[in-house]
């Protein structure tokens, strides 16, 4: 399992055929950093298996909690056979402060 | 009053951050919306039900002050009533537009994939030519981007995908609500709420206002009469969960879940197996399956669908003939057939208007045309380009190109 950073994420060689299909997917590269990050976001589940299909092992992406700003891991929630979007990289209420009840002041409502 | 309301229009999002999930989507439309020079005239949110896509228009229009012309499932929608509102709004830009208070007009049309049938008819072709001619920004919503009659109506848009809530956002919403609404709520009956949703926001309110009328405390035992919420689910996701299925049911229940075209989901199966079994005894056994639902799926024909629940269960069983061997793949998508149809229907087009004019000058039919006649106009052409009988065919010097390169019939 390999886990990646939404933001960046380095890759080994990619063979052309990949490296053509993960930039129409809507991944970006940095040629000076040799980096690539998830520019769109309309076909992730599509980005993932081709990640995945490159690196040949599962991959995984951290969540960010919306209230405290850390990162968790999915196979922290108690809900991963209702997400249809577990483990793509999108902000998420980790266990801890969805237990604490901790209601985010600004960001709803 | 405000007592009446239901909860889905009281707590409905006024600022953009009231918008729960779907970050970059918001960022994506922001960001769209505030281009002076947009590249594309028009957006198209796509998504699940009830995810935000309304909401968040509802609430950037009013963040920054821009007027909504709305035009929604509601109406109809014929070429003739969009252009009667479409085009007024779209044609002028509102002289409110220079005051500080209002930005000018949006022009929303909601659920775009309800445009159809006999009711609508050339509603999107009206939609599209009030997109290309539109001088105020023109945003559309639809749950399903996969229709056929949408592929036109795609290529002018941007894109911008909503998915679906998760589960502890609605968890946190919902406790939000409970606490503006003085109700004490136990954390298991929201849970049970939420994951009923299935990733619908606007559900999951309407099931807690129903479930907690007029009640103080709201506890799990209330919550028990809530049925499960049937959800389609598109093409890639069906791809996706059927292939890395673990037993034949599995896959079934996905498929029976689906919203996808059969005939299309059979072109895809077979398409993608080869990634999936590179072992050939489970390949060869994978595409008998397949023949076999290619034969169930013609005996269903537009009547017989008591027999479906045979394509299916053929189709299941090919995707899962060893469900422990499965590794992610890119998976391909739309059908190669469908896709290669697409790509050359410019030519197709092309090769039919010239069998047209030969068969209106030989008086005969087009097919005979295109199978005893185009292939000696050819060799004649490729001798001599400007015989008389280009002449007498009226065949436009594109059609001679045309004819001349073409490799086969």
């Amino acid at each position: 399992m390999v886990v990646l950073n939404k933001k960046s994420f380095t890759l080994p060689r990619v063979e052309r055929e990949h490296f053509v299909r993960l930039m129409r997917l809507g991944v970006e590269y940095d040629r000076d950093k040799g980096t690539f990050s998830i520019a769109s976001f309309d076909n992730i589940e599509a980005i993932l298996d081709s990640i995945s299909n490159i690196l040949n092992d599962e991959i995984l992406f951290l969540q960010n909690c919306l209230i405290c700003d850390n990162d968790f891991p999915c196979s922290e929630c108690n809900y991963p056979e209702f997400c249809e979007t577990k483990n793509l990289p999108f902000q998420c209420v980790c266990p801890q402060c969805l237990k604490n009840r901790k209601i985010p002041q600004q960001k709803l409502f | 009053m405000i007592k009446d309301l239901l909860w889905v229009e009281k707590y409905r999002p006024k600022k953009i951050s009231d918008v729960v999930g779907n970050e970059l989507a918001k960022t994506k439309f922001i960001d769209w919306l505030k281009k002076k020079n947009r590249r594309k005239k028009a957006v198209l949110l796509y998504g699940p039900a009830g995810v935000g896509k309304t909401a968040l228009v509802n609430a950037a229009s009013n963040q920054f002050n821009f007027t909504i012309i709305e035009m929604n499932a509601s109406d109809t929608r014929t070429e003739k009533t969009i252009n009667k509102v479409g085009k007024p709004a779209t044609s002028f830009i509102a002289l409110d537009r220079f005051s500080s208070e209002s930005k000018g007009n949006i022009l929303f049309l909601d659920e775009v994939d309800g445009v159809f049938g006999q009711q609508d008819r050339g509603g999107i072709k009206a939609i599209i030519n009030i997109v290309k001619q539109s001088l105020i920004p023109v945003v559309m919503a639809a749950n399903d981007t996969d229709q056929k009659k949408l592929r036109p109506l795609k290529k002018v848009c941007q894109l911008i995908r909503f998915h679906q809530v998760r589960i502890p956002l609605i968890i946190t919403t919902l406790q939000k609500i409970c606490s503006a609404e003085n109700i004490e709520a136990e954390f298991e009956a929201l849970e049970r709420i939420a994951q009923n949703s299935q990733g619908d926001m606007r559900s999951a309110i309407n099931d807690l206002q129903s479930t907690s009328e007029g009640k103080e405390i709201l506890t799990l035992q209330d919550t028990m009469l809530l049925r499960t919420r049937n959800k389609d689910i598109g093409m890639y996701e069906t791809l996706r969960g059927v292939f890395s299925a673990e037993s034949v049911g599995e896959a079934a229940i996905m498929l029976s879940r689906s919203n996808v075209n059969y005939d299309d989901f059979l072109l895809s199966i077979s398409d993608n197996l080869p990634f999936r079994y590179p072992e050939s005894a489970d390949l060869a056994t994978a595409y008998d399956m397949v023949s076999k639902a290619d034969v169930f799926r013609g005996r269903v024909g537009t009547e017989n669908w008591h027999l479906l629940r045979y394509f299916f269960n053929l189709l299941a069983k090919a995707t899962t003939v060893s469900p422990k061997s499965f590794k992610p793949f890119d998976f391909i998508s739309p059908p190669i057939r469908v896709m290669s149809l697409f790509w050359t229907k410019n030519k197709r087009m092309k090769l039919e208007n010239i069998c047209a004019k030969i068969a209106l000058k030989c008086h005969v039919s087009r097919n005979t045309a295109k199978t005893d006649i185009v292939p000696f106009v050819k060799i004649m052409l490729e001798k001599q380009k400007s015989s008389k009988i280009v002449s007498w065919l009226k065949l436009e010097p594109d059609d001679l190109d045309y004819l001349i390169k073409m490799n086969k019939l």
